[in-house]
């Protein structure tokens, strides 16, 4: 039991571990500087937008919309640049992504709805307003030679965006580990209304976790635009599910109140290099996502052995909430005091 | 065509030759999907041709998600293959992974569809279908059809579509070049839509009646549209000469019972095959031309037994 419980806590390091090995000693030619400073590249988009994804998640809430705003913002930033020039493009791209996330966040906390119904639609209008404002077709930018510059690889590691998202994450791990509101954010995910009580402003922390959350796709959309000089309402369209995953993988919970910013991290390194090594064997596309699947059923599993038996590893508050021998104890508690009184 | 395989087959052994088996090269294939009917014998004719030429392909399917394209020729060249075949889904984005195939010494060409001017630089070759040039043969055959007189109607597909524009010129351009004494009564858009070529059918017949002595139709699909519009006005008298293009079966159907005068055949299995074919004489160190079209046949009755249908 100890050991599934140990098993339960660094299991991004062993799956992201065992992923490395399996795919060194299968795949011929993975282990080089070049697939290192590629696959973070690539990891780089599906990670900017799960550390918007992380908080959220710790928080209790969920974004789908990501993906759609991820596409928006680029298109935003790639339409004006001809009119205001490039970096003030990105700017205004940026801050559409963080007005997407605040109408996200003032939906769910103005009318509290379920945040996964409402980003299910803003997703939906999002991703047509994105088809709408290019009629459906990509859009190219301005200055090719700005991409090609982004898409530099310096040290042999990292790019610009790579090392963008490496430093925001060890970022957002001293931010939610060593500071009040980041701890706070962890009070409103196990029990919003304890937190209320306790003092902290929890509609506040979930509007502000929506505006990150949009925030950052948008960021990751103009990143991603400028790269490929190219704005297209089709892009980040598989993201969503990818970031969820990876999220998940680095064992934050769905249902809140848990969650890492390390292990984001290692969630998002894992699924990155699990596809990579399967594209370099050339496996298709449907069988990679059977494997993810599989990964995710697994994870969710042990979760589930640890949780319901590991009551020692008890650090989790959300159990307060969602574990019914907890609240038949509280009903008993109340039984013995009243046979008290009765005495 | 058995004269045309054998040569293929001497030009393999060639290659093989010249490149061992021991040492065989790996070509990244990022085909646009796994199945589509199109793309799927493409890719299978690419395939089963670079087994044939000893070369080992890398197929990544993008499923038409032109992000997941990108990222896919970062695979591609940490995977440091000897070369990339892109099915190319957008006129940009792909640019700065082609240019890091570049930095990294990996030739790559395109497949089946253009990109921008800017890709240029970057790509040794573009192989696939000339639409322009389907265009002209269409001329030439609705001309030969007529004796080099008449006047005719075009069919064209989408407004502003890249295939559409090709077409349509092809075909007026090479009537001016011969000097063909064929006039165009109206070209009018259908959209590649066999429903709405039905009812701009009926339009021209009502408009034009006798006037029309020939059809050209930028897709297979239209011309049927038009010759199920003469069907209902004219149920006795035969239809003037329509040409198509595509190779559709159908049309070769309808080319055995006279009801289409030609189709141009544009096959998927040679648009894969020429593909591979070329990036093979890259790794071998042969320059290429910049543009290679694949072979496109004009069928009429003549030879409409002996060529295998597109699709």
């Amino acid at each position: 039991m100890r050991l599934l419980v140990l098993a339960s806590r660094y299991r991004v390091v062993i799956i992201l571990g065992l992923t490395l090995v399996a795919s060194a000693l299968l795949v011929p030619g993975y282990l080089s500087a070049s697939t290192l400073s590629l696959g973070l590249d690539r990891a780089a988009t599906i990670g900017l937008i799960a550390i918007g994804l992380t908080v959220l998640l710790i928080s209790g809430q969920i974004d789908l919309s990501g993906g759609a705003v991820f596409a928006l913002a680029g298109i935003v930033s790639v339409i004006l640049q001809r009119e205001i020039g490039i970096l003030p493009a990105a700017i205004v791209a940026i801050l559409a992504g963080t007005l997407a996330g605040a109408i996200n966040g003032a939906l769910v906390v103005g009318l509290k709805v379920n945040s996964l119904v409402l980003t299910l639609a803003t997703m939906l209008i999002f991703r047509s307003l994105a088809h709408w404002i290019t009629n459906s077709q990509p859009v190219s930018g301005t200055d090719i030679m700005l991409s090609l510059a982004l898409a530099k690889i310096y040290l042999d590691v990292f790019t610009i965006r790579s090392a963008l998202f490496i430093i925001l994450i060890v970022l957002l791990h001293f931010w939610l580990t060593r500071t009040i509101p980041g701890r706070n954010v962890f009070a409103v995910g196990s029990n919003p209304a304890a937190a209320k009580e306790s003092g902290i402003a929890s509609d506040r922390i979930v509007f502000l976790g929506f505006v990150f959350a949009g925030t950052l796709a948008g960021f990751a959309g103009v990143l991603q635009s400028l790269v490929t000089n190219t704005g297209s309402p089709v892009f980040g369209s598989e993201l969503t599910v990818a970031v969820i995953a990876a999220v998940v993988v680095g064992g934050t919970r769905l249902e809140g109140g848990r969650g890492s910013a390390l292990g984001t991290l290692g969630g998002v390194l894992t699924i990155g290099s699990l596809t990579i090594a399967m594209e370099f064997q050339s496996v298709p596309a449907y069988v990679q996502q059977v494997v993810s699947g599989l990964i995710l059923i697994l994870l969710v599993m042990l979760d589930r052995a640890v949780t319901t038996k590991g009551r020692a590893q008890g650090t989790r508050p959300a159990l307060v909430r969602d574990d019914p021998i907890t609240q038949g104890g509280k009903a008993w508690l109340g039984g013995k005091a009243w046979l008290g009184g009765k005495a | 065509m058995i004269g045309k395989r054998s040569m293929l087959q001497i030009a393999a052994v060639a290659l093989l030759a010249s490149t061992g088996w021991a040492n065989a090269k790996t070509v990244c294939y990022v085909t646009a999907a796994d199945s589509h009917a199109y793309a799927t014998p493409a890719n299978k004719a690419l395939e089963a041709r670079a087994k044939e030429l000893g070369v080992e392909i890398l197929s990544l399917s993008q499923d038409f998600d032109v992000q997941k394209g990108t990222e896919q020729l970062n695979t591609c060249v940490a995977r440091k293959v000897d070369g990339i075949i892109l099915w190319p889904l957008d006129p940009q984005a792909y640019i700065p992974g082609l240019a890091r195939a570049q930095q990294a010494n990996i030739p790559a060409i395109l497949i089946n569809s253009p990109m921008s001017d800017d890709a240029k630089p970057f790509i040794k070759s573009f192989t696939g279908p000339d639409v322009y040039e389907e265009g002209k043969l269409a001329a030439d055959s609705l001309s030969k059809a007529l004796g080099g007189k008449g006047s005719v109607v075009i069919i064209a597909g989408q407004a502003g579509n890249g295939t559409t524009i090709g077409r349509v010129s092809g075909f007026t351009d090479r009537l001016k070049e011969t000097s063909a004494d064929i006039k165009v009564l109206d070209t009018v858009n259908a959209d590649f839509d066999q429903q709405k070529a039905l009812v701009v059918s009926r339009d021209l017949i009502t408009r034009f009646g006798d006037q029309i002595s020939g059809v050209y139709a930028n897709d297979d699909t239209m011309a049927r549209g038009f010759i199920d519009a003469w069907k209902e006005a004219n149920p006795s008298k035969a239809a003037p000469p329509i040409v198509g293009i595509n190779g559709q079966k159908d049309a070769f159907e309808s080319i055995r019972t006279n009801e289409m005068y030609s189709t141009i055949v544009q096959s998927p299995v040679e648009d894969g095959r020429l593909a591979i074919d070329t990036m093979a004489e890259i790794i071998d160190g042969k320059e290429v031309k910049d543009r290679l079209p694949i072979p496109l046949t004009v069928v009429t009755k003549d030879n409409v037994n002996a060529v295998e249908p597109a699709f």
